[in-house]
Formats: structure tokens, C-alpha cells, sequence
């Protein structure tokens, strides 16, 4: 992974965290009659015409281009929802409203896939880009504020995508300013590794700190 | 009091200003009408779905200040600022005609008993009576001096009572003309605000009329002197602006400018109920055939008050004094009218010209119209003597009771309906919307009407392996339809005579084209339609039965013995439903359902079907494992067994879910209810968005026990229920020859989960100190390591005389047992299979061995000499390495006594056995089973034995964990 490849970048590409968002379940309604899929993930099924299952996003969105289920849109990606989450999102400077970790990627593969399931798909689709750029303006304006005393940011309901593309310069500008805060102290080459590990290691959590 | 409160739906815009609105209920309270002297239209509502936008008319040019449905709800007349009153169809609510104008605004109007008089009256001077065939003036009533606000026909037909603004009552002979009683300032003067009109109502037996007071009250007048009777005083602080009796006469509500509703029980002369509301309520109307209270605010918005007189008490709509009459004149007597005109032509020339009362013309026509009223009167009187029979009954109670029972029947043939004949899985009609003519497991047939024909999809669930169907166009106008993996049947009702009834089938795949077919019936017409295997059948008005081949064959045609309410088809079978009399008085469908199973000719199963009381069927059908199902109104699924000689058991009710959805039945399988969620005014789901199913747990509706463990409960009882009907299927199976093995496995299965659930039962009755209630379930474990858990359970939960009473249970099991297989040949000799009762005794030693459950359950067949006393004492050794020494006195005692009801046992089957052979006897009894002789190493050489061995050790160990948990 690029990750893994470069490390003075952790940065996974768009590509990767969406391969990591597909692991989300979705609730699907299929048109065929299937038994209890038993993968190592899980047992996904049985499968049923018009009774509605939960299942992985991969698995729906296979599914649903072989024409064999519609996928239910989650519950936050209704117009009302989204504008409510939009209006809060502006109205509140410094905090982000809960999502699901993964929405851009979930917003963004079931309207690619499942266009016909979502009803005011381009509606859905200009709010969840506006929630976006709102976000994404507050993490920038928020990190402005890092100085030399910062010794970590908390962001508090950052999605996957945001943490990605924010956390490489973060952890490097964390770094930077703590280097230069201690100019007496050489830095050793162990503790950036260590703490590269701990950012790492963080990287499931909802909360994230760095 | 409680605090509740109604909620109030927007019907007109107020614009802020209080204005004088009216509400009103159809016959049948279907429709719920509305209107606002601030608003030019007219709204109809449709009581059952509010959230639907109503049926608007816009005539007038001005606000509506006045509304009246004849009495029997085919004609609408409203009147208006704009000075005229019209005339409407109902329910269809086409304009008819302007039926008279006034010089200033009209502020009531108001129908007479048969509907043929309509009085209207406002600012003008004169109240007009007005003849609704013609729309000719009868007669003008001249007397008030203010505007007239309230009119009140009499309901005997003699009187018209009328109140003005200024609070003067006035009693008229609609005879005559005159004004029999003038009572001055009896009601409160309103003064100019238009928006608080004074009402007035007669008693529905004409025996009262209704005033507002003076003193915040309602005044009671006689009928014929007009005296005060007496007055409902109670806790309105202003004075009451509307009052309404409801329909049976024991009831009134009164609305106060106060803004508050107060019902009242007008014997008791007490309020009973009351309401506030934001604004003043204008306008109220009684449901005519429920307890509920329509009522409507000065700012337009309106509600229906449920359950308005307190369930407790006697329904607002019971006793109804003379309502049939009031169906069955009307709608009779306007037919007689339709015939009239010829006797009232000659003056309706004069109708306009005819407003002074002392125009001869006009006098000679009013007799006509008064003798002809009273025609209606001894009509009215001649069919329902319970009329005259009321007036005495007020006098003496004993009467009013007969009376009352009198009221009952008439009510019951008036009100109370047969239910109509229906397919399962399909809604109603809604105008320019696609519905379901059927919808079920595998699929759904919908239909649309469109420009005079229809168009009809049949989808299947199952997209892959369904097949695909082309849409079809429908010249018939099917209304039936029925849809099973082989194909679809449907069918039209005839209308007027060139349309006949059609039967069509439509197979969805064959051999030969063209294997379409389709039925005409003469004189006769298609109520219900169903589909089985192979065969196509259709109820139809005659009450026959008639049985189709798939290939279009009329194979059997059967006369049914009452009319037809709905048939499902399953397989072979074929369910039918029909009326096995006519509903009681309590308002409960009588009917019974016959199974005929068509390959074979039988009639396997006929009996009752029950309903909730007050409540119709509306689904039916089988479940997916081929049990009869059925769903009424109220929401309660029940299903058929053949335990207690064949009944029904309620499976599902829907009062226990959320009161806001409401489900919408499409079929069942053993565990679950497969069913739409309607949010609640909806009873059905649309077509479009394609509705999801929602699976729904069965559960019987238990009362609430002590033991609060109602899931645990619930699940025992439909366990033993699967198990039963498992049972039942094996012995079909086996009875026809079939193998067993899969239903075998699978009650063993459900026996496993029926005692999991048992044991669970019983920790939480010792946890709840209901000791006789475990020792009740101990005996229905069906495993003999159920038993050994539950006393492992018993014990680790310190219950040492439950442990025992277990115990003792176990044995006498366990001698049942034995005793059983005892009788078999002996051929065995000693040596055979020492070491299943081994196995067996050193089991039981660990199961009831709490403090070791991770002890070895099967122990090494130990090569020991089959003599009792040597396998004593090695069960001995054996516990003493693992128990401490009290722990082992007490199992040496439990195994001691386990082999002495094995001797007991063996000497009693076997006579001439010795006391020294008895365990070993004990012993060779497990060998004798299987017949083989001299293989000692052959532990258990019948299969039958071996698996249950094995299965009971694999309980065992699932016995033990639940045990622990």
C-alpha cells in the first residue's frame, strides 16, 4: 500500500479508503431467492425477493449490477437529513456533525452503482459535495491554528477520507513544530518512528487524534 | 382528568379572523365536510386518510356560512354569504342547481327528516322552506326579528324550531305555519359577531329540543308545550355557542366560548368528558356509527375526537331511536318524489312569486306539502312503532328497556353490514393510481385504469426465476385476480348487461400456444377467484363453485352454502370463506371456511372461522408450509391446527406492536409473518414505491405472568407447536410411505431447542420461587439429558428438594423406560454390552456432578466383570478421585438407588431372574435390544441405537452449557 511504500507519506489513495468503506453494510432488498452466503467476513442472507437483508457494500453493489437487488439508501442520505446535516455543519464553527465514517465513499458508490435507489440522487449528491467543501474548510481553517505549543489536534467525527488527505501534513507539521520547539534536542530517528507507528495504529478509531 | 388532547388539521385558511365554520358526517361517516364563512370551497375529507388532499368544490362566490347533507347523504346543499344556496350530488359532489337566492347573507340552512323540505334562513327576514324536487318556495316563516343562526327540523316531521342573534326561540307548525311558541330571549344575545351563531337541536326521539342558556347551560324544552324541562349546568364558563345530541340520544356535546367541549350524559344531567382547545370550536358533529365527534374551530381547522363518551360507558351510537327509518324513508321517499313534481308542477310556476304566506296558490300547495309530510309522519310511524313506543318509554324505565332492545334491531339490519366478498392481496381502488388486484409471495398483478380500459402487469418477486410476463391491456375491467407459479387468472364482475362477468387464465408457460382461455357467465357474476395446482376456481353470486382444469376443462361445478367472502388456493387444496349467517347485533361477521382438496375429492377440513369481535376478515390464505392463515381488521393473524380436534390459534396481533403502523398481510411461514408496514392511516401500501416486506415474529398473546419472562414463554408454546405440527407430517409421511429421515432430524432439532428453552423456563421459575411450575416443566423435557441438566441446574442454584423431586421424576422416567423394551426376547448372554450401562450410570454421575462439569462425559468402557458390586464400587472409586467426600456419599446414594430401580425394574419384566443377576441383567437388557449375541466389542451394533447414544452425549454437553449460563 502507499502507505506502507513511502513513510514519510501515510496516505492512503482515494481508491484504497473506498476499498476500505466497501466493508460498510447496506441494507439491500434482492430480487432473487438465494441461501446464507457464509463468507470469512461473515454469513451474509439468506436471500429472499422482497424481504430486505443487510449485507457488505461490495456485495450490494455486485449484486446490484447483475440486476439482482435494489439497495435501500441508509437513512442519512435522505434530502431532509442531509440538508439538516449541511445547516448544522454551518452553523457550528468548530465541530463536525456525526457521519458515518465512510460517506463520501458510501454517497459516492451507491450513486455511481445504485443511481436508480436513491430518489433526488443529483440533490443527494450536491448536499453530500457541499457537507464536503464545508468540512473540509473547517479542517483547513482549523489547522491554521497549529503553533509550536500544539502538541496534538483533536477532530472529533472526521470521516475517513478527511482523515486521509489531512493527516500526512498534520503529523508532519506536528513533527516540524516539535523539532523546532526543541532545538537542543537532536531528534532521534526512534521517535519519529515510534510515533509514526502510533498514528498508524490509530487509524480505525472514530475519534482521532494526532 | 386526563391529558389528552386532539389535534387539530388545517381544512380552511382563517386569516386570522375567527370565522363561522361547519362540519358535518356523511350517512355511512365516510366523508367528513367542511366549510368556512371565510372560504369560498367546500372540503370533503375522507376520515379514514386525512393526510390526503380533500375533494374541493368552489361555487360560491363568497364564504360558506352553512352546510346539510339530506339524510340520506345523496344531496349536498350549502349556503353562502353570496346569498344563494346550492345543490349538490353526494358523494360525487356535481353542481346541480342554485335552488333559491336571499337579498342578504344566509347564515343555516338545514334538511327535514325525509329530505324533501330544505329550510334555509339568515339576515333576511324569512326562514324559506324550500321543496329540494323542484326548488320551488313552500312557505317563508316570518317571526324573527334578528338573523336567524339555528334551524332544527323536528324529527317527527310536525315542527321546525328556530332560533335568532338576539336568543328568540321560535317553535313553527310546519302544518300550518304558524308559530306555535315564541320564547323571547331564552338564548344569549351573540350580537353582531358573525363567527358565534346560536344553535339548536332536537333530541334525535323529538322528544327535547336543545337550547343554549343563559347561564352558560343548556335549556331543555317540551315538545309540545314548550315548557323548560330542566338544564345541563356544569362547568362551561361562557355561554355555549353549539350543541349536539348524539345519534341515540343519551349524549350531547356542547362547545362553550370558553374553548372548551363538554359531553354530557343527558340522563344524568352530569358531564362525563371534556376537551380544550386553542380556539373556539363552531361547529360539531356526532360519527354517525361510531363513538367519535367531528368538530371544527373558528380558524378552520378541524379534528375527529375518538372515543368521545368514555368507553366505559354505553356507545353514543347504541339504541339509535329510529335510524333505519331514517335510511330507508329517505332514500324511499325521494324516489316517490322523483314522481311528485306532476302534483307539485302546477305551482312550482308560482314558486317565486309565492313569498307572501297569504297568496292562495301558494296556501293550496302548502297543504299538498303538509299532508304530503304528513304521509312521511304516519309512514314514519307505521314502520317503526318504537317512535310512538319512545314516547311512553319516557315515562317508565321498564319499557325503555324493550325499547332498547327494539333500537338494537332496527340498528343491526341498518347499520351492520355483511362483509363484502374479497380477493386476499388486493386494495381498493384509488382513482389514477396504479393497485394491486393480487399480491403474494411470488408476485404481484397490478392494474390501472386509463382512458375507459385497463392495464395489467403481473411482476414477480423473484426476478431470475420467475417468468417474465408482457403487460397486458384489459378491455373487461378485471377486478380479481389470482397468481401462482403456473399462471394467472382473472376476472371482471358484469356491468349493466352487455358487459358480462369473464373468467380469463393465462398460463405463463406451455407447450402449445394459444392456451389462453376464458369463461362467460350468464346471470351471473364472479365474486372470488383462487388458484391451485392445476386447476382454476371461481365463486360466483350463485353461490357456486366452480372448479376449472388448467387447460380450461370445467371439471366440477359445487353449490356452496352461503355467499362467498374470500378463497385462497394452496397445492391440491382450495379454502373457502363464505357467510354462514347473518352478522349479530354485535357487529361480528359470522363465517365458515370448507377446504376441499381437489385432486382427490375430499373435504378435508371445515369449521368457524373467528374473528376479533367487531372486526372483518381481510386476509386469507395458507402459510408457506401449507397451514391455513388467517388476518381480520383489528389485526389479529391466527392459524389452523388440528390439535383439539382442529383449531385456531392466534399467532399474531398487531394491538401489541407499534399503534402507529399498521401491517398489511402477504403471507406466513412457521417462525415469521411476512408483511407491508403502512404508516397508520394507511391500511394499504401503494404500488409504486415497490413495497418491501417486513418479517414480523410470530407470538401468541400472552398474559402477562408473574414470572416475567414472557419471550421464554412465548417460545415454549410455539415451540411445542412446530413440534406437534412436525410430528403431525412425519406421521403423514410415514403413513403414505415417504422417507422420514429430514423431518426426523429436524424435530430432533426443534425437541433440542424446545428443551433449551425449558430449561431456561425452569431457571427463571426457581430464580422466581415457582417451584411447582419447575417441577411441571421437568416432566415436559422431552430428552432424558434435559432432565439430568435440570437437576444440575436445580442443584447449582442450591435447591436441594427441587434436586430431589428431579431426581425422582428421572427414575420414574426411567422406569417408564425400561420397562418398555424389558418385554423383548432374551437371547443375549451375560458378557453382552457391559459397558452401556456404564456409560449410561457414569453420565448421570457427571451430570449431577455441578462442581465438575468439565469432567469426561463418556468414560473408557471399562473391561470390568459385569458383576453389580464391582460396578458399584468402580463408580465409587471413579467419584472419589473427583468429588470431595460429601459430594460422593450423596451420588453413592443416587447410584445405589438408580440400580435398584433398574433391578426393580428387570424383576419385575423378568421373573426368573436371581437376586445376584439382577444388574447384570440390567446390563444384558441394553444388549437384548439389539439382538445380537457374543460381540462384546460391539458396543451397540443397531444403528438406532448408536445415534442416539451419541445424541444424547452431544445434548448432554449443550445441556451443560446452558446449565451453566
Amino acid at each position: 500500500m502507499a502507505g506502507q511504500s513511502d513513510p514519510y507519506i501515510s496516505l492512503f489513495s482515494a481508491q484504497e479508503v473506498e476499498f476500505l468503506g466497501e466493508d460498510e453494510m447496506v441494507e439491500i432488498v434482492p430480487n432473487m431467492r438465494m441461501d446464507p452466503l457464509n463468507l470469512i467476513c461473515g454469513d451474509f442472507g439468506p436471500f429472499r425477493p422482497q424481504i430486505a437483508t443487510q449485507v457488505p457494500l461490495w456485495l450490494a453493489v455486485a449484486l446490484k449490477k447483475r440486476g439482482k437487488c435494489t439497495i435501500r439508501p441508509p437513512e442519512w442520505m435522505s434530502v431532509d437529513k442531509l440538508t439538516q446535516v449541511l445547516e448544522a455543519e454551518r452553523n457550528s464553527l468548530r465541530e463536525f456533525q456525526p457521519l458515518p465514517f465512510h460517506y463520501v465513499e458510501i454517497a459516492r458508490l451507491l450513486s455511481d452503482h445504485a443511481r436508480d435507489d436513491i430518489p433526488d440522487v443529483y440533490m443527494v449528491r450536491s448536499l453530500i459535495e457541499d457537507i464536503r467543501n464545508v468540512r473540509f474548510h473547517k479542517v483547513e481553517t482549523g489547522l491554521e491554528t497549529i503553533h509550536e505549543r500544539t502538541h496534538a489536534v483533536k477532530l472529533k467525527n472526521l470521516s475517513a477520507m478527511e482523515a486521509n488527505i489531512v493527516r500526512p501534513f498534520v503529523v508532519r507539521a506536528l513533527q516540524a513544530f516539535y523539532k523546532h520547539d526543541s532545538p537542543e534536542m537532536i531528534p532521534q530517528p526512534d521517535t519519529t518512528a515510534i510515533r509514526r507507528r502510533q498514528v498508524a495504529d490509530r487509524g480505525p478509531k472514530r475519534d482521532r487524534r494526532y | 382528568m386526563k391529558g389528552r388532547s386532539l389535534k387539530l388539521r388545517e381544512a380552511h385558511k382563517s386569516s386570522g379572523a375567527a370565522s363561522f365554520c361547519s362540519i358535518l358526517w356523511d350517512l355511512r361517516a365516510q366523508h367528513l365536510l367542511t366549510s368556512s364563512s371565510n372560504d369560498l370551497s367546500i372540503c370533503i375529507h375522507d376520515p379514514l386518510l386525512p393526510s390526503n388532499s380533500p375533494q374541493i368544490l368552489r361555487h360560491h362566490r363568497d364564504g360558506v356560512t352553512a352546510l346539510a347533507l339530506s339524510p340520506n347523504s345523496t344531496c349536498l346543499a350549502s349556503g353562502s354569504i353570496d346569498h344563494s344556496v346550492k345543490l349538490y350530488k353526494f358523494p360525487g359532489g356535481e353542481f346541480q342547481t342554485n335552488v333559491t337566492r336571499f337579498t342578504l347573507p344566509i347564515r343555516v340552512i338545514s334538511f327535514n327528516r325525509s329530505g324533501s323540505i330544505l329550510a334555509a334562513a339568515g339576515d333576511d327576514e324569512g326562514i324559506k322552506l324550500i321543496n329540494t324536487i323542484d326548488g320551488s318556495i313552500a312557505r317563508v316563516l316570518k317571526g324573527h326579528k334578528g338573523s336567524v343562526t339555528g334551524l332544527a327540523f323536528d324529527p317527527n316531521g310536525e315542527y321546525l324550531a328556530s332560533v335568532d342573534s338576539i336568543g328568540t326561540v321560535i317553535q313553527w307548525e310546519l302544518h300550518s305555519g304558524t308559530a306555535l311558541h315564541i320564547l323571547k330571549g331564552i338564548a344569549p344575545d351573540t350580537g353582531s359577531d358573525l363567527s358565534v351563531l346560536n344553535a339548536l337541536s332536537w333530541s334525535p326521539d323529538g322528544e327535547t329540543l336543545a337550547v343554549p342558556g343563559l347561564r352558560n347551560d343548556v335549556v331543555m324544552y317540551d315538545r309540545d308545550t314548550a315548557e323548560k324541562l330542566f338544564s345541563l349546568r356544569g362547568d362551561h364558563v361562557q355561554p355555549i355557542c353549539f350543541l349536539s345530541w348524539s345519534p341515540n340520544g343519551k349524549y350531547m356535546a356542547t362547545a362553550g366560548l370558553d374553548r372548551q367541549i363538554l359531553i354530557w350524559d343527558v340522563d344524568q344531567r352530569q358531564d362525563i368528558d371534556r376537551q380544550k382547545f386553542d380556539d373556539r370550536i363552531c361547529c360539531m358533529a356526532w360519527k354517525p356509527n361510531g363513538n367519535a365527534l367531528a368538530v371544527i374551530d373558528v380558524m378552520g381547522k378541524y379534528g375527529v375526537w375518538e372515543s368521545a363518551v368514555p368507553s366505559s360507558m354505553k356507545s353514543p351510537t347504541e339504541d339509535v331511536p329510529s335510524l333505519q327509518s331514517k335510511n330507508s324513508n329517505g332514500l324511499l321517499l325521494f324516489d316517490e318524489d322523483e314522481q311528485e313534481p306532476s302534483a307539485s308542477g302546477s305551482l312550482s310556476d308560482l314558486g317565486e312569486d309565492s313569498h307572501g304566506e297569504s297568496e292562495p296558490p301558494s296556501r293550496k300547495r302548502l297543504r299538498k306539502q303538509s299532508t304530503y309530510d304528513e304521509d312521511i309522519n304516519d309512514d314514519l310511524l307505521s314502520s317503526l312503532p318504537k317512535v310512538e313506543s319512545r314516547k311512553k318509554a319516557s315515562h317508565s324505565h321498564k319499557e325503555s328497556l324493550n325499547n332498547g332492545n327494539e333500537g338494537l334491531k332496527s340498528t343491526t339490519s341498518a347499520r351492520l353490514k355483511m362483509q363484502e366478498a374479497f380477493q386476499p392481496g388486493a386494495t381498493p381502488v384509488q382513482p389514477g393510481k396504479r393497485r394491486f388486484l393480487c399480491y403474494n409471495m411470488l408476485g404481484s398483478i397490478t392494474t390501472i385504469e386509463h382512458d375507459g380500459y385497463s392495464h395489467i402487469e403481473i411482476d414477480f418477486h423473484d426476478t431470475g426465476s420467475g417468468p417474465r410476463v408482457p403487460a397486458m391491456t384489459d378491455y373487461f375491467g378485471f377486478t380479481m385476480a389470482s397468481l401462482n407459479e403456473h399462471g394467472s387468472v382473472f376476472a371482471n364482475p358484469c356491468k349493466g348487461e352487455k358487459n358480462m362477468s369473464t373468467l380469463m387464465y393465462r398460463p405463463f408457460s406451455t407447450w402449445a400456444n394459444n392456451s389462453e382461455w376464458s369463461m362467460r357467465f350468464e346471470q351471473e357474476e364472479v365474486k372470488v377467484v383462487a388458484l391451485g395446482s392445476a386447476w382454476v376456481a371461481a365463486v360466483t353470486s350463485l353461490n357456486f363453485l366452480r372448479i376449472f382444469t388448467d387447460g380450461g376443462l370445467q371439471r366440477y361445478v359445487i353449490s356452496l352454502d352461503g355467499p362467498v367472502v374470500t378463497a385462497s388456493g394452496f397445492k391440491d387444496e382450495l379454502a373457502v370463506v363464505t357467510h354462514a349467517s347473518h352478522c349479530l347485533p354485535s357487529n361480528d361477521q359470522m363465517l365458515k371456511f370448507r377446504v376441499f382438496n381437489i385432486s382427490n375429492g375430499t373435504q378435508p377440513l371445515k369449521g368457524h372461522v373467528p374473528l376479533t369481535p367487531g372486526s372483518c376478515l381481510t386476509w386469507f390464505g395458507f402459510s408457506e408450509e401449507g397451514q391455513l392463515s388467517s388476518y381480520d381488521s383489528k389485526g389479529v393473524l391466527r392459524v389452523f391446527t388440528n390439535q383439539f380436534g382442529g383449531s385456531w390459534l392466534p399467532l399474531f396481533s398487531a394491538s401489541k406492536e407499534k399503534s402507529e403502523e399498521n401491517y398489511w398481510v402477504a403471507g406466513l411461514n412457521m417462525n415469521k409473518l411476512f408483511c407491508i408496514v403502512c404508516k397508520s392511516p394507511d391500511l394499504f401500501p401503494p404500488v409504486m414505491p415497490k413495497p418491501v416486506l417486513t418479517l414480523l415474529d410470530l407470538s401468541f398473546p400472552l398474559a402477562t405472568s408473574d414470572l416475567g419472562a414472557e419471550t421464554l414463554e412465548n417460545e415454549f408454546i410455539l415451540k411445542n407447536m412446530h413440534l406437534l405440527q412436525i410430528q403431525q407430517r412425519i406421521e403423514e409421511m410415514a403413513a403414505a410411505g415417504l422417507d422420514t429421515t429430514s423431518l426426523d432430524d429436524e424435530a430432533f432439532n426443534v425437541e433440542t431447542a424446545l428443551d433449551r428453552c425449558i430449561l431456561r423456563l425452569i431457571a427463571s421459575c426457581c430464580n422466581g420461587d415457582k417451584i411447582v411450575r419447575a417441577t411441571e416443566l421437568v416432566k415436559l423435557l422431552s430428552l432424558e439429558k434435559s432432565v439430568k441438566g435440570a437437576i444440575k441446574l436445580v442443584t447449582a442454584l442450591k435447591l436441594p428438594n427441587l434436586a430431589e423431586r428431579f431426581n425422582s421424576i428421572l427414575e420414574e422416567r426411567l422406569l417408564n423406560e425400561t420397562s418398555r423394551p424389558a418385554t423383548l426376547p432374551l437371547t443375549s448372554s451375560n458378557h453382552d454390552a457391559s459397558t452401556t450401562p456404564d456409560v449410561v450410570m457414569s453420565k448421570f454421575l457427571t451430570s449431577i456432578q455441578s462442581s465438575k462439569p468439565s469432567q469426561p462425559v463418556i468414560p473408557l468402557p471399562s473391561p470390568q466383570l459385569s458383576s453389580p458390586l464391582f460396578a458399584k464400587k468402580g463408580k465409587l472409586q471413579e467419584g472419589a478421585k473427583v468429588g470431595n467426600e460429601k459430594v460422593e456419599q450423596r451420588r453413592t446414594a443416587i447410584v445405589e438407588n438408580i440400580g435398584k430401580v433398574k433391578s426393580l425394574a428387570e424383576v419385575k419384566s423378568i421373573e426368573d431372574v436371581t437376586n445376584q443377576g439382577e444388574a447384570s441383567i440390567g446390563e444384558i437388557k441394553n444388549g437384548a435390544v439389539n439382538q445380537r449375541p457374543s460381540n462384546p466389542f460391539a458396543k451397540s451394533s443397531s444403528n438406532q441405537e448408536k445415534s442416539s447414544l451419541f445424541d444424547a452425549i452431544k445434548k448432554m454437553k449443550k445441556v451443560d452449557e446452558t446449565g451453566k449460563r
